[in-house]
């Protein structure tokens, strides 16, 4: 086990550093000098000292490799770099930014298995039925559907017409956890809507094909009742798969919050990679891409750990590797 | 006679009936109602798109002063957004740009990711690993904001949009690709061509790419519904399309600016995204249990 969790940290390491050289070349390959583009905001006229000073002192008068081991080095030592657009430091940009596309994030998530577990094992247990054809119909159509529409449909109806919940904005939970909680459960659902069909299709499909199995047919032979078989011994085989999507769907939760948060107006990463981005912040660009990466990857390695843990198979296969 | 295996079902069916697996491919799509939903739906997206100027009498950008933000009417069907121009009008000509988009996006992916797929899997070693470690990199990172990136990068503008959607989504085809070369390349007629000598591209060219179609044609269909979402995500964002070229995802946009008054702005131009992508979802899922009925859905 512990040969096997090394492994696999080791292996996140390559993914991290190219994605890292990725990132930093998409940003040096920008056309148009980002100094330039700093000081064109100024009130008076600057000097081409105060430019050539200004470029090295964000070490841009430095060869691209030696650049990128700079910026490496300072972002593992946690320096993100000053942002070019107010001249804070990244990090603290970033850092208030977390909370509300986290909380968010994990309200969408657990909609996402609260809906579509039940839903998709509802659908498993009676294949040809009404009850099959709904479910799957309402995943398709789940998949398909755009943030704007969800986000859209929310706010005029439940905002703007019914009053019920704010249209847009968020509270922090540490100021007032029912406001907080108000704000946040409307881009949760437009969030996570996407998320819960996916998981709904992947837990019908993994549990028809568990339900076939010879294992699954002996239990009921020898007199269990039908919800005894899924319950214990059908479920932790058939989750297996839908834990592996509960966790590559995390990448794609960002996704969601950029369009999210822009939508329902909330101060997170998501909005902050659109600000900085139609406002050419490269610095802050840089780190957030590079933060939503370390999330996505750390996120990828703990599912794959949780599914060591499920199933034994697993580690084993490496360790004799 | 028929004495086949049951495992070679589908091909014995094919051969007993002196009908070809495409022949039957077909069957199976047409008898699968899902995925004739689907073909409808892209059927109606791309008539619209064809036909926009000749289906409806308005101009796309052109501005009636006298009808801003009026609800559903005769004169305009889904009503008309705050220039007063006919949404519907937009609408169409937003199916032209998402079509053209979605399609040249999922052709330069297909033109990137499928030749890196099959050296990948053919040839293996040092290559395919740095090939691989590339590929899972670029998965890592979520697609949208990769493709924000690089449009970013490169500058807003509908060319661009299409190349960052191109570059985000080729991966996909080339992990693809190379595990069907994997998978095929040990197979008797593979190794019966290299043994007579054939050169290496032919080997490629002729025996190993063809068995990459069926996989690939699926991936392309979902393909252009993932590209319509990204495309209209940028355009919504404001690195894609810009106004006042019509297009679903900056139409959106605007709209959410009118949404307590003029609800269909933005429920209108959403509701053709969910369509279009609804249809292109339908019809690959149709097409893969259609072209490669083991694998399943």
């Amino acid at each position: 086990m512990t040969q096997y969790l090394v492994k696999r940290c080791l292996s996140t390491i390559p993914v991290m550093l190219l994605t890292s050289v990725i990132v930093f070349g998409l940003m040096r390959l920008l056309p148009g000098d980002p100094i330039l583009l700093l000081v064109e905001g100024a009130q008076t006229e600057v000097s081409d000292e105060t430019i050539d000073r200004l470029r090295a002192m964000h070490g841009l008068d430095e060869p691209i490799y030696v650049q990128y081991v700079i910026w490496l080095k300072n972002m593992l030592t946690g320096d993100l770099g000053w942002s070019f657009q107010t001249n804070q430091r990244v990090w603290d940009i970033i850092r208030v930014r977390i909370l509300p596309t986290v909380q968010i994030g994990i309200l969408g998530w657990i909609m996402a298995i609260l809906v579509g577990i039940p839903l998709g094992l509802l659908a498993a247990t009676s294949p040809g039925s009404w009850r099959d054809w709904l479910s799957t119909g309402g995943s398709l159509i789940g998949a398909a559907m755009p943030y704007f529409l969800i986000g859209g449909l929310l706010i005029y109806i439940v905002a703007l017409r019914l009053r019920w919940l704010p249209a847009s904005g968020f509270v922090s939970p540490f100021e007032n956890p029912i406001d907080s909680f108000k704000t946040s459960i409307m881009p949760a659902i437009t969030l996570g809507i996407g998320l819960a069909a996916i998981v709904m299709r992947q837990t019908r499909s993994s549990f028809l094909e568990v339900l076939q199995q010879g294992y699954i047919r002996t239990a009921r032979a020898k007199g269990l009742s039908r919800k005894r078989v899924i319950v214990s011994h059908a479920f932790k085989n058939a989750i297996l798969p839908v834990v592996t999507i509960l966790g590559i769907e995390l990448g794609a939760l960002f996704s969601g919050a950029v369009i999210t948060e822009t939508i329902f107006a909330v101060p997170g990463i998501g909005r902050l990679l659109v600000d900085s981005i139609l406002a050419r912040d490269y610095p802050t660009i840089q780190a957030v891409v590079l933060f939503i990466t370390l999330a996505v990857v750390i996120a990828n390695l703990l599912v794959d750990i949780a599914y060591s843990v499920l199933d034994p198979r697993i580690r084993q296969s490496v360790s004799h590797a | 006679m028929c004495l086949m295996p049951s495992s070679a079902a589908v091909v014995s069916e094919a051969v007993c009936t002196g009908r070809s697996p495409f022949r039957e491919g077909l069957k199976r799509f047409f008898r699968n109602r899902l995925a004739i939903i689907g073909l409808v739906l892209v059927i109606i997206e791309v008539v619209f798109a064809v036909f926009a100027s000749v289906l409806t009498p308005y101009e796309p950008n052109v501005m009636d002063y006298k009808a801003l933000l009026q609800g559903p009417s005769a004169q305009h069907v889904l009503g008309t957004d705050e220039l007063g121009r006919d949404i519907l009008t937009r609408m169409m000509h937003g199916a032209q740009l998402s079509l053209i988009v979605g399609i040249s996006a999922v052709l330069i992916a297909v033109c990137i990711g499928v030749p890196f797929g099959l050296v990948s899997g053919y040839f293996g070693g040092v290559f395919d690993e740095i090939m691989m470690r590339v590929v899972d990199s670029v998965m890592a990172l979520p697609a949208l904001v990769l493709a924000l990136t690089i449009a970013a990068v490169l500058g807003s503008g509908l060319v661009n949009a299409t190349i960052a959607i191109a570059v985000v989504t080729a991966p996909t085809y080339t992990r693809l690709v190379r595990g069907q070369v994997l998978a095929i390349k040990q197979n008797d007629y593979v190794v019966a061509a290299q043994s007579i000598g054939a050169p290496t591209w032919r080997v490629l060219a002729r025996h190993l790419l063809p068995n990459t179609f069926s996989p690939v044609i699926v991936q392309a269909s979902l393909g252009i519904g993932f590209a319509i979402i990204l495309e209209s995500s940028m355009s919504f964002i404001g690195l894609g399309a810009m106004p006042p070229t019509p297009s679903w995802g900056n139409m959106v946009q605007i709209g959410f600016q009118f949404l307590e008054i003029a609800p269909w702005c933005v429920i209108a131009p959403a509701t053709a995204i969910f369509l279009a992508v609804l249809g292109f979802n339908m019809l690959g899922d149709g097409l893969r249990d259609a072209l490669d009925p083991q694998s399943g859905s």
